[in-house]
């Protein structure tokens, strides 16, 4: 019987499905359907807080969906960016044709590499071709004849298979490799993306939307409630008050740990 | 001939001139970077991401502190002080989540690609169906079924460590994300306790 999954599922699965120009976009789905996750539960914290009165949790929920949502498509906006700068970006018609193309870095790279050779006077991309066809026989060798005392696909053959797929009879490269090379060297790069995404965005953005909307969370419930500001603030490294507030160890219940995850933020 | 040269020669012009072409020029030498990071998967995203997070967190979450209490011109510097148990707990939430989340998403995709390998052998399965849908295995050859196949692997099973790390959240790391910040709060805490008791002991002596 065929799966026939929903379309939410379906479009998952599409972007899961083993495509070298999606490898980069693929990263950059995941990480935000994470984020996506870990921001409706802290937003989920606030409002299921018995500590917090209603009239904060007007203000509280929607500040939640606000920063998360901001967070999350600044990053995604971002990052999708980077990935195409670096790996180019081509869009498809509906019946497969392509509409448009645009270069990205890894076409300048390949471009300069076709064009110019090294000390030896081999071409460049010849040369990383050759190494590319290397790699893949050695990691070949060492692929799992056996999973715990069952056979894998994986046979004794399994390295001249590959070497068949790879290379001409005549030991020269063959076009199949040339296009696995061109894709994977693409690939690499829309992954490269991906990493100064999550990087940027998980370093530098996320503190600075998160900070910056704790401040104002924390005005408006001074504002609401002036009992907090009249209290005498003291340091939190006094050592004096480090005993009494520091060890606050309760019972790990769903509450308190979304109460816990609201303080911060949940990381997935 | 001297066409052709003159084109060089403006070519290489043109490469001088332009920025993206030196980074071309640099990464050229090196073309096996890009080939090994396309088969990253989200461990790797996970520990760069996590791991910059680790460093350049903390210094961020004091930095917006201090802004912000320059700013709003703040005389008590709560935000400040916060942002400074802000950074702390950023630090402990992002190594506690990193050595979480890398053992959970090495065991999904460890399950999800031989499940996918196992069962993308079996034609008509309901994995098969999706994972295997053009049998690659007879059409390609085994070696292009391998690839496909841990790319499957390595995205089905980023999909279902997200999923399951909602679950592991409550059970694994949020003990060991307090865990962590009670050790680094206790390291810091000694550090400026001793600092200030040897303040206190040079002032004392410069008295006497």
């Amino acid at each position: 019987m065929a799966f026939n999954p929903p379309k939410f599922v379906h479009k998952l699965l599409e972007s899961c499905s083993p495509n070298p120009a999606k490898a980069g976009k693929t990263l950059l789905v995941i990480n935000a359907l994470g984020m996506v996750f870990a921001a409706l539960s802290n937003t989920y914290a606030a409002a299921v807080d018995k500590n917090t009165s209603a009239q904060d949790k007007k203000f509280l929920v929607p500040a939640g969906f606000v920063t998360g949502a901001a967070n999350i498509g600044l990053y995604y906006a971002m990052t999708t960016k980077i990935i195409d700068a670096l790996q180019g970006k081509v869009i498809y018609n509906e019946d497969g044709t392509i509409k448009s193309a645009k270069d990205g870095l890894a076409d300048k790279v390949l471009d300069y590499m076709s064009k110019n050779n090294d000390k030896d006077g081999k071409n460049l991309l010849q040369v990383a071709q050759e190494k590319f066809v290397a790699r893949e026989i050695k990691k070949a060798g060492k692929v799992k004849k056996s999973i715990f005392g069952a056979e894998t696909v994986f046979n004794e053959n399994y390295v001249d298979t590959v070497k068949s797929t790879l290379k001409n009879s005549d030991g020269s490269v063959s076009d199949k490799a040339k296009d696995l090379f061109k894709s994977s060297f693409k690939s690499g790069f829309g992954v490269a993306g991906a990493f100064i995404g999550a990087v940027v965005g998980c370093a530098i953005l996320t503190p600075i939307i998160r900070d910056i909307s704790a401040y104002f969370v924390q005005k408006r419930l001074e504002k609401n409630n002036p009992e907090m500001k009249e209290k005498p603030y003291k340091p939190y490294f006094e050592p004096t008050r480090i005993e009494s507030v520091r060890y606050n160890r309760r019972p790990l219940t769903l509450k308190g740990y979304m109460a816990f995850t609201n303080k911060g933020n949940l990381k997935i | 001939m001297r066409i052709n040269s003159i084109n060089q020669q403006q070519n290489k012009q043109n490469f001088k001139a332009n920025p993206a072409t030196w980074i071309a020029k640099t990464v050229a030498k090196y073309p096996m970077i890009p080939v090994g990071l396309a088969g990253s998967s989200v461990i790797a995203q996970k520990i760069v991401m996590s791991g910059s997070e680790a460093v350049v967190g903390p210094v961020m979450d004091v930095g917006i502190g201090e802004v912000i209490t320059k700013v709003t011109k703040e005389e008590d510097g709560r935000t400040r002080e916060s942002s400074k148990v802000q950074a702390i707990r950023t630090f402990s939430q992002s190594t506690g989540g990193t050595i979480v989340g890398v053992i959970i998403r090495m065991i999904c995709i460890g399950a999800a690609t031989a499940l996918c390998m196992k069962a993308g052998q079996k034609t008509g399965g309901t994995i098969a169906d999706i994972v295997n849908k053009n049998n690659e295995m007879v059409k390609e050859g085994t070696y292009i079924y391998k690839k496909n196949m841990e790319t499957w692997g390595k995205n089905i099973g980023g999909v279902v460590a997200t999923l399951v790390m909602l679950g592991t959240n409550f059970i694994i790391d949020a003990p060991f994300i307090n865990w962590i910040n009670k050790k680094a709060t206790d390291i810091i805490d000694n550090k400026i306790s001793k600092n200030k008791k040897d303040g206190v002991e040079t002032k004392e002596k410069e008295v006497k």
